[in-house]
């Protein structure tokens, strides 16, 4: 131990409290206030009355609307984070690599993950607009198309571009944080490999694939938190049209509370997210941990 | 014993002398008002706090008129508005004076102040009559109207005149001018825009209706939103999207794209507010356009809509004067509809007034105005004095979202109204 920290035993919380106190202040506080909110009565001006138990989760569960928001969130989730972690994990493999240009490369892809959703979401609206869609004149001009195409004439194809959009954002920090891990990664080890005869799948398997599996457990748990959160590139696109076809959990509860003035359903179906997002990350870090130990 | 008993005086001397302080200095410090203004356009935020009132602002001007009132005015965009109310409304802290569209929530919750108890009679008999009524629950006035404005169809008179037709006045010659306008072009102009989203399906709801004999409540002002007029007046507008006579994808295209189309010379009809003309010019179109009246069923009445937002004033049971916070409230109305102020900021957003003094400067500085008041006189409102009204609006989006992926729409609002009703 530390002989300071011996003679003071109270000196690591005291370092510790400023962020102790933060995040009891934005984090801790508001997830009580929204629990006790979500077992309240609460007007259609946001006025808090009393108990009313669990009035609140059965009316947020028998909405019309709840089914298809819950189906669309799970692929929402399912969809981004599985294909930008596959993808992710492809570039960052190239990324490590030594070719002329990479530093170039490896700077431009942060844009995207460092531009504002609301700004990526806008651009990929222009991009598939039907009438001065970019898309459309670039495949018109090229003669690949004879008239401009609608890319948005069904819900479901709607939904389909706002998790291609959400792939697209998500795609660098996977990358990012597979890139740190395999820097990590000792040289000798593929050397060793190669004189071994392994060739570029079994090096990938046997040797890439375990060791970065902390930095992919990592990525892949906070990716499923900010993509199950993630608001603005479904309210910019769609804002859940056509009658919340499109919504997912975290569009449909701010709709519910700011256009339908349905407070309480709204910090029920807050409460139920978090659940669901605890429970998932918590499966996943116990699941990860344990064939870590098992390693 | 002595000692203690002088030290206790002493102290209590001291105390009252503070207090006593306290008090001459709460009586001389001036009342602080809260105000939330809604961000109308980008010149709103420049007019209030900025230098966009002939070098001055709102704010400085009525505090130097004003000395013994502050105020702490935020401008907030209409997307943000809400949740910043609500969110306030929730921690105790509610704005002394709020500039939004709706009140019935606020007044049916006992929140609003009367209009009686902090607006001047004078500022009173100046409002629009038409446009007080609009305010009222329980015979009780709960809020006053700031701006309005008003819907007509706009037309591209040059389209119009490049196929030879002439302006709808009924659907049916809606029609035909969507199918003589298509076949023209060959479907490189839409005929016909419609705008069945989020923002402003309940505005769909009511061109078809309204247009029809229907609307949102009946002649006893009961919700009726699944009458026969009204499922034959959204059948009419998911007929002509069928039909492809109107933009392709209603309930994400907001009137705005619908805009930004007619400006650029691609939509050839969009009923939009009155302030289109100033929308198409900031976005460097330059449309030959003509207005006229909202196209009606055959044999109906066209009827235009009008939009109208308020002012309101929130109870505060902690201030220590009621009288002289009302009396505050008061002076800021009349403050801010002093038509020395009014015309320039009723102007400057492109809206029209809501009293009647400054109609005489607004039409002397644009002609046009006239002719749009008349519409105004003669538009339906929402029905946004009825508690159920937040309700109602997105339940019409939702029946006409789901109509457009296929549902019934007689299904669909007799659902809304089976809600209402239940």
């Amino acid at each position: 131990m530390n002989p300071l920290n011996h003679k003071k035993p109270w000196m690591p919380y005291m370092w510790l409290l400023p962020s102790i106190i933060l995040i009891s202040v934005f984090v801790v506080f508001p997830i009580v206030i929204v629990f006790k909110l979500s077992f309240s009565e609460i007007s259609k001006a946001g006025v808090v009355g009393g108990f009313v138990g669990l009035k609140n989760y059965t009316d947020a569960v028998n909405l019309p609307a709840f089914g298809t928001v819950m189906k669309n969130t799970f692929i929402w989730v399912v969809s981004v984070v599985g294909l930008s972690t596959l993808f992710g994990f492809i570039i960052a493999i190239v990324l490590n690599q030594k070719f002329p240009g990479r530093k170039i490369v490896r700077s431009v892809l942060i844009f995207p993950w460092a531009t504002s959703l609301v700004i990526q979401a806008s651009v990929w609206n222009y991009i598939i607009k039907y009438e001065y869609g970019s898309l459309n004149a670039v495949l018109l001009n090229l003669g690949i198309i004879r008239e401009a195409i609608n890319w948005r004439s069904t819900y479901q194809i709607e939904f389909i571009w706002e998790c291609a959009c959400g792939i697209f954002v998500t795609i660098p920090f996977v990358a990012f944080c597979v890139l740190a891990g395999l820097q990590s990664i000792d040289e000798s080890l593929y050397e060793s490999a190669t004189v071994d005869g392994a060739g570029f799948w079994k090096k990938l398997f046997h040797i890439t694939l375990p060791l970065v599996r902390p930095a992919l457990s990592v990525s892949t748990v906070l990716n499923i938190i900010y993509v199950f959160n993630s608001f603005p590139i479904i309210f910019t696109m769609t804002k859940g049209a056509p009658a919340n076809k499109t919504d997912t959990m975290i569009t449909f509860l701010y709709m519910l509370s700011f256009y339908d003035r349905k407070k309480g359903p709204a910090n029920a179906l807050s409460v139920i997210g978090f659940l669901i997002l605890c429970l998932c990350a918590g499966i996943y870090m116990v699941t990860v941990m344990r064939k870590e130990e098992e390693a | 014993m002595k000692k203690v008993i002088a030290t206790l005086l002493t102290a209590s001397m001291l105390a009252a002398m503070t207090a006593g302080a306290a008090t001459a200095v709460s009586a001389d410090e001036p009342i602080e008002l809260d105000v939330i203004i809604c961000q109308y356009g980008p010149n709103t935020n420049d007019w209030f706090l900025g230098s966009g009132m002939d070098g001055t602002n709102f704010v400085d001007k009525f505090e130097e008129e004003n000395p013994d009132i502050k105020l702490n005015l935020d401008v907030v965009s209409w997307n943000d508005v809400y949740t910043e109310v609500d969110t306030r409304i929730a921690n105790d802290n509610a704005p002394d004076i709020l500039n939004i569209d709706v009140f019935a929530n606020y007044a049916n919750e006992g929140l609003l102040l009367p209009v009686s108890d902090y607006c001047p009679e004078d500022l009173y008999e100046d409002f629009f009559p038409s446009f007080i009524e609009q305010s009222v629950i329980d015979d009780t006035v709960w809020a006053v109207p700031d701006l309005a404005s008003a819907r007509a169809l706009f037309c591209n008179a040059d389209i119009f005149e490049e196929v030879g037709i002439d302006y709808p006045t009924t659907w049916s010659e809606l029609e035909d001018c969507c199918q003589a306008i298509i076949d023209y072009y060959d479907g490189e102009i839409y005929p016909w825009g419609i705008d069945m989203t989020t923002d402003e399906g309940q505005a769909a709801f009511a061109y078809y209706t309204w247009g029809n004999g229907g609307g949102f409540v009946d002649e006893d002002g009961n919700w009726a939103v699944n009458s026969p007029e009204n499922v034959e007046g959204i059948e009419f507008a998911l007929g002509l999207i069928d039909s492809g006579f109107t933009n392709p994808n209603p309930a994400t295209q907001t009137r705005y794209d619908l805009q930004d189309m007619f400006a650029a010379g691609k939509l050839a009809m969009v009923i939009a507010p009155n302030q289109l003309p100033t929308y198409v010019a900031d976005k460097e179109g330059d449309i030959n356009m003509v207005t006229v009246n909202i196209p009606a069923n055959d044999g109906k009445e066209s009827s235009s809509v009008g939009v109208m937002d308020r002012v309101m004033a929130f109870k505060d049971d902690s201030a220590p004067d009621q009288d002289a916070r009302n009396e505050a409230i008061g002076k800021f109305l009349k403050f801010f509809y002093d038509p020395e102020n009014y015309v320039g900021w009723v102007s400057m957003e492109g809206f029209l007034p809501a009293v009647n003094s400054a109609v005489e400067s607004l039409v002397e500085a644009d002609p046009t105005f006239e002719a749009w008041l008349d519409v105004l006189g003669g538009c339906q409102f929402y029905p946004t004095a009825k508690a159920e009204w937040d309700q109602v609006k997105q339940g019409v989006i939702a029946a006409e979202q789901n109509a457009l992926t296929g549902s019934s729409i007689q299904d669909e609002l007799d659902a809304l109204q089976a809600e209402l009703e239940g």
